[in-house]
């Protein structure tokens, strides 16, 4: 545990390293405000549903861009080899990391508070209906970034990372939506259905943002993420080269 | 100490080591030496459990690499051959790090940490980003990565590569330091560097260790005999037949000269035997002037050469 959070704080801290870090955390929150406010005066509604309705989308391409670095830079940088020969398993520098980059997601996700303050300034929001809404959003971007941790793994650099990361994430949000599923569907009865059900987060995620918090979507969110971590660590533990 | 038994590793269909065995006694420093590409860096990175062999067996301390790598990675330090450095970090916050994951903590931490950059030479650095440092400082800071935890066993894979002399200077010194107290296999490319540092090396091509031993004793072994010049101010018909005297001379050859006064030969003679003595002596016994006397030494470069060459000739043949 000591090691995971010797590797966590080095992660965190290398995040806010760079500009990069700030860059992210000022487009994420414009981009989904605005996308908010341009709706919010004609619904005339205190609640942020409209908010958390465009975070499925919009995390498939924020999200890999904080995870892209998280292997693709050691290796490219050699520090790869340094986290390896450390003496510390390999999936606990992949834990330290991936906690890193869902503490960073939290930060920038925390950058939208004003909105819950100004609602209640504005009017009568249910509160229990947004804590429920923010922690769906962080159990989805949970999720986005063991796929994305997962994906940085198995590229040199960054932005190859990043792509295979959008490409995934892009697919799981697909097969989420009920057109595709449809489609699937159509092509072998039950089989969109079922992955719309197990990889689409989208039927999970929505009851979080109505305030239903299910044992289920939780328990969902959770062993998805912990999937893609394990894939994540059978690569470390499988690595030949 | 560090025992590899064949050990074997292949990339794809490219095989990297073939069958590599040498060993480490404590307290030793080892030259690791091959051309580039030889294994060398594969080795180590076997050594240091970053990669598993394909077969063989790799013990450290007598802990088996594969069985407790966790165990190994505690007693080794690390420095590879791209050094491995944050480059968004200060100096002193990488260290600590490396530090703290390597399970150091509080006084203990501050002690080592402050061993380090005094040794490594790196006070005026510490407040610096590793990507404004100069590459003597990151080779450096690399070291002092690799040091941190006081490890007996230090792997430190071409630590001297892109340097100018006087930092490669400083680097052999600091590895000479830690000489007696700790077991070091460094390897490299350039052979001038192995002889002030240590006299036992392995020399490694294509995969294959092709010597293993001290450099003296490699030398006989690739060269065979001693080379001596001799130049008499003398006529060549009165020095030559007592040159021809001489014990244990196994070839002489009269070389041509450009004073007329002045005769000249080259001596060949086995290895160990003190050829130059031996003219001296007679040449003082028969009152010759002597103008020229050296053995020719041969470079640790002309043993590698020899060696490697002899490997892949054997290569070629099988």
């Amino acid at each position: 545990m000591r090691s995971v959070g010797v590797i966590f704080r080095r992660e965190f801290a290398a995040y806010f390293n760079s500009p990069i870090a700030y860059i992210f955390i000022i487009v994420f929150l414009l981009l989904t405000s605005v996308l908010f406010m341009l709706n919010f005066f004609l619904m005339g509604q205190a609640s942020m549903m409209g908010y958390f309705g465009t975070l499925p989308l919009l995390l498939v391409f924020f999200i890999p861009a904080v995870s892209m670095r998280l292997w693709a830079e050691d290796r490219r940088q050699g520090t790869f080899e340094l986290l390896m020969t450390l003496p510390m398993r390999p999936h606990q520098v992949m834990l330290g990391k991936y906690l890193a980059a869902l503490a960073f997601f939290a930060v920038a996700l925390a950058g939208s508070l004003p909105i819950p303050i100004m609602l209640n300034a504005l009017g009568n929001p249910d509160n229990g209906v947004l804590v429920s809404g923010y922690l769906g959003s962080l159990l989805m971007g949970a999720v986005y970034l063991s796929v994305g941790i997962f994906t940085s793994g198995l590229m040199r650099d960054q932005i190859s990372a990043f792509i295979l990361g959008v490409m995934a994430c892009v697919i799981m949000w697909l097969l989420g939506q009920p057109n595709t599923a449809a489609v699937i569907d159509g092509w072998l009865a039950g089989l969109g259905s079922m992955l719309q059900q197990y990889l689409g987060m989208t039927s999970h995620f929505e009851p979080m943002t109505q305030g239903v918090i299910a044992l289920g979507d939780v328990v969902y969110f959770l062993a998805l993420s912990g999937l893609f971590l394990v894939l994540n660590a059978l690569w470390l533990e499988g690595r030949k080269y | 100490m560090i025992e590899v038994r064949d050990v074997t590793k292949r990339y794809g269909t490219t095989v990297a080591l073939d069958r590599v065995s040498f060993q480490v006694e404590q307290g030793r420093i080892l030259g690791f030496l091959g051309p580039n590409g030889a294994g060398k860096s594969t080795t180590m990175k076997i050594i240091t459990t970053f990669l598993a062999p394909d077969s063989g067996r790799v013990t450290v301390g007598g802990i088996d690499v594969l069985e407790r790598p966790l165990a190994v990675r505690g007693r080794i330090g690390y420095l590879p051959e791209n050094v491995p450095l944050y480059h968004d970090m200060i100096v002193d916050e990488y260290l600590e790090f490396v530090g703290r994951a390597r399970g150091l903590d509080g006084s203990r931490l501050r002690q080592r940490f402050e061993f380090c950059v005094d040794t490594c030479g790196l006070q005026g650095e510490l407040k610096k980003h590793i990507g404004e440092l100069s590459k003597g400082y990151r080779q450096r800071t690399g070291l002092a990565q690799a040091l941190i935890h006081d490890p007996d066993i230090l792997i430190l894979d071409e630590p001297t590569s892109g340097l100018d002399p006087l930092q490669i200077i400083e680097i052999r010194q600091l590895i000479s330091r830690l000489a007696g107290e700790k077991t070091v296999i460094f390897s490299t490319h350039i052979l001038q560097e192995v002889s002030p540092v240590t006299d036992r090396v392995v020399i490694i091509n294509e995969g294959q260790v092709v010597a293993d031993g001290l450099i003296g004793e490699l030398t006989e072994r690739a060269m065979g005999d001693n080379r001596v010049f001799v130049g008499v101010r003398r006529a060549a018909a009165e020095v030559e037949p007592a040159l021809r005297e001489l014990a244990r001379l196994s070839e002489l050859r009269v070389l041509t000269t450009t004073d007329p006064g002045v005769c000249r030969f080259e001596l060949r003679a086995p290895f160990r035997h003190d050829l130059v003595g031996a003219v001296a002596e007679l040449a003082g016994a028969r009152g010759w002037p002597l103008d020229e006397l050296h053995e020719s030494r041969y470079s640790l470069e002309d043993t590698f050469i020899a060696l490697t060459r002899a490997s892949g000739a054997k290569r070629e043949v099988a």
